[in-house]
């Protein structure tokens, strides 16, 4: 359940080369995370991942079944949350349900548990605009889930929130992951929080992207941010990721 | 947000509705007779298709639509009022005080009138050698192309050139009891009465020297010099033929007058003629109905200049104007609730449409 | 012309009219007495605040005099605002269909674009002839129609372009349709566009039923009111229609925007 598999994908916008050949795995209930310099096409896999974009060669599986056309057994959640602005936020919620046709009462049995889940209980009738950036990010969370997906995509969602929010929106995900155990691909640009985060963490090249680097985090949960083994494991990410930072500023 | 859009679409419905009943609300039985202004080409026109009940307005246009069979006459004006005065020859005080020799070209404008209206009463008649003249200066000036319209046109028009002092002082009484004054303007003119201000508009003088002189060869008492008279007149207007006539015939001409267009005519109505050519200037005489010069020579005049000031100096016509109604009517009754074509407000088949509307006890829009 | 609603802004708006209207007041006074005039213009016809306030009171109510009746502001008021509100509702009607089409599709983008390009450059003013000719009645409805109609197309087609992608992309992997996108996204995304070009549609078609009204044949509305008013020289009432129509439109302008502050917020 919610195996993906990535299989020598390449992926070629009309100018240029995003991703060059990239194979990986997210295995069933995996947390991977995605690190990797600016431009090297994170974005792109998790769209790929999605069936937003389909790949110029290769191919991805999700438990085995090629993905192609919008993949509705993933579930995606964006940086700029992308909530609609006119749905309150149990609304907002329900939307995948909705659109699957459910009545009502199912719709309202699935918003009311994710929204407690996710720890809006009392903001359901909130509009987005009425919400902090945590808040929103909790309500993207709990849209995608609402929609019962196999593999959640999540594309830097911490990134727009401050260093406090950030760090508590990490526990939280967590939290919830840990009830909802589905698989997670989960790009930063965080070291920090990949490792706090993923069981793997995945390093890309810069563009055109490749696997560079895989680094298990052998870590039991819950994790302490500043174990010595926790920085060990940082220490060697970073290492890697500078690396291939430095190559890309130096191609420009 | 979905609650919203509901109260929303409830607000609008509402307005939708109440804007449809409204305009199908069943007629009561005070229901007002709606005049509406439009050309004369327009009234004929809605007439035959049908979208006005009827219309009254001057001559050659209810005989244009009789001949055409769009309607039939209910009422001549004349029956309203016997030898109402209609169309008068008024010239713009302004110009009167800045030309020296005014008042030698008045007497002779009345003369010509004078003239004109002899030729055309003689003219009328069917075994007059002039007959056929006349019938083709009528359409011309009338902008018809059938004869036989033609001679019906000329059939209820009284042409005259006598004053009428008592006739305006009726109307303006008339008019001031219908509210068509502007109060506050009314009260500069500093008039008493219908009759004073009857007595200070009219003069008498010129169309007595006219019948003074009316056996004078034309060209033995013309002016010494010939002078540019800029003349306005009524668009399409049998009323005013007295005034082709003179021009055609050559009579302002013989007698010193060279008759200049003046700009802007020929105007669609009386209103017009007076704001925008004697108030603004642009005319020196010219005729047109007397309601109009009454109402404007108040409602819009400044009076510390006094630009909209005239002077009637002689008679046009009398009567000559027509309710036309749809075949299927039968009095003035069955157009309570419809729609009327009519010159304009102000203009004097405003005020006899009224007067008659008065006797039979109908209300009256405009 | 926004009211600012701190409350110094609207004092100095408050201000400002009466500022005005006493200027008005001054250089009307200042002409009939002959301290100044501007050359062609007869500034001394023009009536002042005071006259135009009398006269408004004068003709606010329909008046009898004898068997001669003229309508009240009130009721032109009444017959021009119903003529704009079917005009504008038919606009709506099929102006937003139109525009979410256009916005949409590019197909049918290609289609309709053209002839709107072409025809919403025509000014309502120019059909006046022509719908007095084709129309038996309504045709006031239909210069109503045209002035409302393009900038609902307009601004819908605009609302439609800028639907948020990401929006999209978050309903795509919700498991929405193409036609559920349009539906639940596009076209709730365009909602305060679509608002706007109605606002201003209803302005434009505002100043159009008052020119049509001064060519059709109905005894009622404010057109038909100015244009009787100036042919009897009652120019008082003349200028106190025109500010009526003034009034009403800014009114119909910030009843919309109110409309959009409290129930289309999420604008950002």
């Amino acid at each position: 359940m919610g195996r993906l598999v990535m299989n020598s994908v390449s992926k070629k916008f009309n100018n240029f080369l995003a991703l060059e050949n990239v194979s990986f795995e997210v295995e069933d209930g995996e947390f991977v995370c995605l690190l990797g310099p600016s431009g090297c096409g994170k974005t792109t896999i998790l769209r790929l991942a999605a069936g937003l974009e389909a790949p110029s060669s290769g191919d991805l599986t999700l438990d085995g079944k090629k993905i192609s056309g919008v993949n509705k057994e993933c579930g995606f959640v964006f940086q700029e949350y992308a909530l609609f602005p006119w749905r309150t936020v149990k609304e907002n919620i329900e939307f995948g349900p909705q659109v699957k046709g459910m009545t009502r009462n199912e719709c309202e049995r699935i918003s009311r548990y994710y929204i407690d889940l996710v720890g809006l209980g009392g903001f359901e009738n909130r509009y987005p605009h009425e919400l902090s950036g945590g808040m929103k990010q909790r309500v993207g969370i709990a849209r995608a889930y609402a929609n019962n997906p196999k593999l959640l995509l999540m594309d830097e969602p911490f990134g727009a929130l401050d260093a406090q929010t950030r760090n508590l929106m990490q526990s939280e995900l967590l939290r919830i992951w840990e009830k909802e155990h589905i698989s997670v691909l989960f790009v930063t640009h965080s070291v920090d929080e990949a490792v706090y985060l993923g069981d793997r963490v995945v390093i890309m090249s810069a563009r055109p992207g490749k696997v560079k680097d895989i680094f298990k985090v052998k870590l039991e949960r819950p994790r302490i941010r500043t174990s010595p083994e926790a920085n060990i494991i940082r220490d060697s990410v970073l290492k890697s990721l500078s690396t291939q930072i430095k190559m890309a500023s130096k191609s420009g | 947000m979905k609650n919203r859009i509901k109260i929303l679409s409830v607000v609008i419905i509402t307005i939708l509705i109440a804007g449809c009943i409204e305009s199908k609300k069943t007629p009561e039985i005070s229901e007002p007779i709606n005049l509406v202004k439009m050309s004369g080409q327009e009234m004929v026109q809605r007439l035959g298709t049908g979208e006005i009940a009827g219309f009254i307005m001057w001559e050659p246009y209810p005989a244009i639509a009789v001949t055409k069979g769009y309607g039939k006459n209910l009422i001549f004006s004349g029956k309203i009022w016997a030898d109402h005065p209609c169309c008068v020859v008024a010239y713009d005080d302004d110009w009167y005080k800045k030309t020296n020799n005014s008042d030698e070209i008045l007497k002779r404008m009345a003369l010509v009138q004078l003239k004109s209206v002899e030729y055309i009463n003689n003219a009328k008649q069917s075994d007059s050698p002039d007959h056929a003249q006349l019938i083709n200066y009528t359409m011309q000036f009338g902008g018809m192309t059938d004869p036989v319209a033609a001679n019906l046109s000329l059939a209820d028009v009284e042409f005259v050139y006598n004053t009428n002092v008592e006739g305006t002082a009726t109307f303006i009484q008339k008019i001031q009891d219908f509210g068509i004054f502007d109060p506050m303007k009314w009260n500069q003119s500093e008039y008493r009465n219908a009759s004073d201000y009857a007595n200070s508009l009219i003069t008498n003088n010129y169309v007595e020297w006219a019948v003074n002189n009316k056996d004078e060869d034309l060209s033995k008492i013309s002016l010494k010099e010939p002078v540019n008279i800029r003349y306005a007149y009524l668009v399409n207007d049998i009323h005013e033929l007295p005034f082709y006539v003179g021009w055609q015939k050559g009579y302002y001409k013989d007698i010193g007058i060279n008759i200049v267009i003046a700009e802007g005519a020929p105007f669609q109505n009386g209103a017009f003629e007076m704001q925008n050519g004697f108030k603004a200037n642009t005319v020196d005489v010219g005729s047109l109905g007397i309601p109009p010069v009454i109402i404007h020579r108040i409602n819009s005049n400044d009076f510390s200049n006094d630009d909209a000031r005239v002077g009637v100096i002689a008679g046009m016509n009398n009567e000559g104007s027509v309710i036309v109604v749809a075949n299927n009517i039968t009095s003035m009754k069955d157009l309570q609730g419809e729609t009327i074509g009519f010159p304009g407000p102000g203009t004097i088949q405003h005020v006899l449409f009224l007067m008659e509307a008065d006797k039979e006890g109908l209300k009256v829009s405009y | 012309m926004k009211i600012d609603s701190g409350k110094k802004g609207l004092i100095i708006n408050i201000l400002s009219l009466i500022g005005f209207v006493i200027l008005w007041q001054i250089l009307v006074i200042l002409a009939r007495n002959d301290s100044f005039n501007i050359p062609f213009i007869r500034l001394r016809d023009i009536p002042t605040p005071v006259e135009t306030w009398y006269a408004l009171a004068d003709s606010m109510f329909t008046r009898t005099y004898g068997p001669g009746l003229t309508y009240g502001i009130i009721n032109h008021v009444y017959a021009s605002l119903q003529r704009v509100v079917q005009g504008g509702i038919i606009a709506f009607i099929i102006g937003v269909p139109v525009g979410i089409g256009v916005g949409y599709s590019k197909l049918i983008g290609n289609l309709f674009n053209p002839v709107i390009e072409i025809v919403r450059n025509m000014p309502p003013m120019a059909w006046i002839p022509l719908s007095i000719f084709i129309f038996v009645f309504g045709g006031s409805i239909f210069i109503v129609f045209i002035g409302v109609i393009f900038p609902i197309i307009l601004n819908t087609i605009q609302g439609v372009k800028s639907t948020d992608p990401r929006l999209i992309d978050a309903a795509k992997t919700l498991g929405a349709s193409e036609s559920m996108i349009v539906k639940k996204v596009v076209i709730p995304s365009a909602f305060p566009s679509i608002i706007t070009g109605l606002r201003i549609g209803l302005g434009v078609g505002w100043m159009a039923i008052v020119a049509a009204e001064m060519v059709i044949r109905s005894p009622v509305g404010l057109g038909y009111f100015i244009w009787n008013m100036g042919d009897l020289g009652r120019y008082a009432e003349m200028v106190a229609g025109m500010i009526v129509i003034g009034v009403i439109g800014y009114i119909m302008n910030i009843s919309i925007l109110f409309f959009q502050r409290r129930f289309i917020n999420w604008a950002d």
